[in-house]
């Protein structure tokens, strides 16, 4: 019996770019991504997008409607004059800058908790499903966090250290970690039991080897997704923090922030609740319509085409 | 003969593009008649059980039926509207499948599964549905139909669970049985009794039966007449007689010389090579003791002595349950005997601590059932075979340079370690878990069930391999195996499990002329197609 004659190098191309070539055939995965994509420019070039300081205000200025005109003192004391594309709060800051910063942090969190979810559940999530004796300890301590409501422990750690970026991260992450702990765990407990990783077992290799070199690269795909659905997540609650008062601090423009202060206009001037609400739904249908097409292409079993 | 309740007429079935061949059936022509059994055979991929859901109307959206007619007594199936179909379901034609397991619904008791046909079909009132289910489950043999028809299709044997799927595909009468590889999942006892009854049902009730298999020895069984497929293409359609003994078609000649003969192969093996392993009192219990009760502890392999000779074959035959992966895998230590020897060159590591045992795990080596999950997706083969010996510390490049080696042994091409496991055939991916385990440079090669995935063509170049590799390096193989015809070939003594417990032990030329324990004989007596000598155009050597 011969192999097939296609030739080694073009064939392991073949795998990689058949991933590649599925993902762009996804409508679901270029939509999203297009959008997140669209985001992180905004992002990293929201200084140059016509916007001003976020910090900056005139009282002079107050409850502008969106496309007004109105002017805004400079740190150095100089009055210029600016177009409110958002219209401004009540203290007359420019909305249109707040909702563009406001996407750093929104995007730093967002990625931030999903990688510190990950890490701390997938290291959690191999040693329980791997090391038996580990599983039953490890899984009640799980489960105690999952128990405390998330915004509760989010409150706590706020009221206990200072509010920072660090501490919401911090905050968002810990209720992450037992939700990526059992996946991970469910999915070692059937990789466990593979041909390939009793070969591996008999032919000496060593247990962490195992761990991260045969099981580990098995998990990726729903990982993967399980990563983005959390990113979204993150967003949301940080944005839920920042409302509540229990975020970052009201100074940094987040999200949140730019809504929870512009409740008290709400019926007069919508406009500060409505443009950071519109993109932080936008922001969330993007990472999750991304999320959905990955788990279709990456994770077959979860989709509902073949 | 009489009118055909089946005739297929130039079928043509299109794959979906980007398969890897354009059409899974490609002009396929035959009939069966009322009285009479049809084999469709072939190997992995021939199309045999897309014609046999094409003509139930099952076929899935992404195949289309491009050209030719499947008639059920006269009625084109493949215009019909899915109402019709529905209507002709059970009544006219019906199926059994595989796996009853998964045909069966779990949460419902099997006299509702039977009963819900009679309710959908016909309008008897409850009594005489009663009384068609408890007449059926008669028929097919099955005892205390009051309890079978309240149980759970969990709460019975696989046999039993294949009986009630045959009760549901006859209940009605049809004229045409489909039957998918009903016996393949079953163990070779329980098959043998299915076979009988498929025939016995058949005969009584004049139905027509398509009979899907893959299996020589079930269609010497049970055919009249067979069509043999080879890659969606009829290659011989004749009488199953005819077929058997004077096949036509130089593909069914390969196909009836690939299947191993029963009878054991004579092979001068010194007696008195030394022992390479040997158990004493092997004992495997699973004791499932609960907080507030001990439950019973289950016996999974009790008191099993064995002895394996460099370059001999030890064969370890037995149906599903006996006991005879947990004697391999108590062997390879991936578990834990609870009592017993395992004398490895006279050092016992039935109770080695696991750091002790890693330097001996390189002596004992195993290659397993399923070709599509022994090798890690998503590393190249080449770094599969070399891991081992990287284990116990060879350089990359020498280990590459061994690994080049065994490829070429195992008759792949050396270039080939750049691959993924995705683009080799089973086959081929087994001869690289074969080359996989001969890295280590082990003593005892075990084979666990390590051909029963394969079609029997690659099957018997399987074998072959395994053969040569033994003799060449003068290893010592254990080989588990459920099918007698595999035994047979390859094995020098062969030990018989039935229970966790070794009933026959001895030379395979005096277990298989002369099998002494009744258990052995009754195995031996179940073997399908035991009248037919196959495999005397045999490949192995």
């Amino acid at each position: 019996m011969q192999p097939s004659a296609v030739p080694a190098e073009a064939a392991v191309a073949r795998i990689n770019g058949g991933v590649w070539r599925a993902l762009r055939r996804n409508w679901s995965v270029m939509t999203g991504g297009s959008v997140l994509a669209l985001l992180v420019l905004i992002a990293l070039a929201a200084p140059w997008l016509g916007t001003v300081d976020p910090t900056l205000f005139d009282p002079a200025s107050r409850d502008l409607l969106p496309g007004a005109i109105g002017e805004i003192t400079t740190l150095e004391g100089e009055t210029i004059a600016h177009r409110f594309l958002m219209g401004s709060d009540g203290f007359g800051r420019d909305v249109y800058s707040r909702v563009i910063y406001g996407t750093r942090v929104s995007l730093i969190v967002g990625v931030a908790v999903a990688l510190v979810s990950l890490i701390f559940g997938v290291s959690c999530g191999l040693a329980a499903g791997y090391i038996r004796w580990l599983d039953g300890v490890l899984m009640r301590v799980m489960d105690g966090v999952m128990a405390i409501p998330g915004i509760l422990i989010a409150i706590a750690l706020v009221a206990l250290w200072k509010a920072s970026l660090f501490t919401v991260i911090v905050a968002i992450a810990i209720p992450d970690i037992p939700r990526v702990t059992r996946l991970v765990r469910s999915l070692v407990l059937s990789l466990r039991e593979e041909p390939y990783v009793e070969a591996a077992v008999s032919l000496g290799t060593r247990t962490l080897h195992i761990m991260f070199g045969h099981i580990l690269p098995n998990t990726m795909a729903p990982l993967i997704v399980q990563g983005t659905f959390t990113c979204a997540a993150a967003i949301l609650v940080e944005a839920i923090l920042s409302f509540l008062g229990v975020g970052l601090p009201t100074d940094v423009p987040t999200w949140g922030n730019i809504m929870a202060e512009g409740r008290v206009q709400f019926n007069d001037f919508p406009h500060n609740v409505f443009f950071p609400g519109a993109f932080l739904a936008l922001t969330v249908l993007a990472i999750n319509m991304l999320g959905d097409g990955l788990r279709d292409t990456l994770d077959p079993r979860m989709s509902k085409r073949i | 003969m009489s009118q055909p309740v089946l005739e297929v007429r130039n079928l043509t079935i299109a794959l979906p593009p980007g398969a890897d061949r354009a059409r899974a059936v490609e002009g396929v022509s035959f009939c069966a008649a009322a009285h009479e059994i049809v084999c469709l055979v072939g190997e992995s991929g021939s199309g045999k059980s897309v014609i046999a859901h094409a003509a139930m109307g099952l076929l899935p959206k992404t195949l289309k039926a491009v050209a030719g007619e499947i008639l059920l007594q006269g009625e084109n199936i493949l215009g019909a509207s899915d109402q019709r179909l529905r209507e002709l379901r059970c009544t006219r034609m019906s199926m059994i499948f595989q796996e009853p397991m998964t045909a069966l619904n779990p949460v419902m008791r099997c006299g509702e599964q039977i009963d819900e046909v009679l309710r959908m079909h016909t309008s008897l009132a409850p009594q005489a549905r009663r009384a068609k289910v408890v007449d059926i489950l008669k028929q097919v043999h099955l005892p205390e139909p009051g309890r079978m028809l309240a149980s759970y299709p969990h709460q019975l044997s696989g046999g039993q669970r294949q009986r009630i799927m045959i009760a549901i595909a006859l209940v009605l009468d049809p004229v045409l049985l489909i039957a998918d590889e009903p016996t393949t999942a079953l163990d070779v006892t329980t098959q043998a009794q299915i076979l009988l009854l498929i025939k016995e049902i058949q005969r009584v009730h004049g139905t027509g039966v398509l009979f899907i298999t893959h299996d020589f020895g079930v269609v010497a069984e049970i055919a009249h007449r067979v069509a043999v497929l080879r890659a969606g293409e009829l290659v011989e359609l004749n009488a199953a007689g005819d077929l058997l003994s004077n096949p036509q078609h130089e593909y069914t000649r390969m196909l009836i010389g690939s299947v191993p003969s029963i009878t054991p192969r004579h092979r001068d093996a010194p007696a008195d090579a030394p022992v390479v392993l040997r158990t004493r009192a092997l004992t495997k219990t699973y004791a499932a003791s609960g907080w507030l009760h001990r439950r019973a502890a289950v016996s999974a392999a009790a008191d099993v002595s064995l002895e394996i000779r460099r370059g001999q074959t030890l064969g370890i035959v037995g149906e599903s349950g006996s006991g005879k992966s947990t004697v391999a895998r108590c062997i390879t230590r991936l578990i834990d005997p609870s009592a017993g020897e395992i004398l490895l060159g006279g050092v016992d590591i039935a109770s080695m601590p696991a750091g002790k045992l890693r330097q001996l795990r390189r002596h004992i080596q195993i290659v397993f059932q399923d070709p599509y999950r022994s090798l890690n997706p998503r590393r190249r083969i080449g770094d599969s075979v070399i891991e081992g010996p990287m284990n116990y510390g060879l350089p990359r490049a020498e280990a590459m340079t061994r690994a080049k080696r065994l490829m070429e042994l195992v008759r792949l091409d050396p270039n080939s370690l750049e691959r993924y496991p995705h683009q080799f055939s089973g086959g081929q991916r087994q001869r690289i878990c074969i080359a996989r385990a001969l890295a280590m440079e082990p003593d005892l090669l075990i084979a666990d069930e390590a051909v029963s995935a394969l079609d029997v063509s690659v099957q018997a170049q399987v074998l072959a391999l395994l053969d040569e590799i033994r003799d060449r390096l003068n290893l010592a193989m254990l080989f588990i195996t459920h099918d007698l015809r595999v035994a047979a070939q390859v094995c020098d003594h062969v030990a018989v499990m039935s229970r966790g417990r070794l009933v026959e032990y001895g030379p395979a030329s005096a277990v298989f002329a002369n099998p002494q324990h009744e258990y052995t004989r009754a195995l031996f007596a179940a073997a399908p197609g035991r009248s037919w000598e196959f495999g005397s155009g045999n490949t192995l050597m």
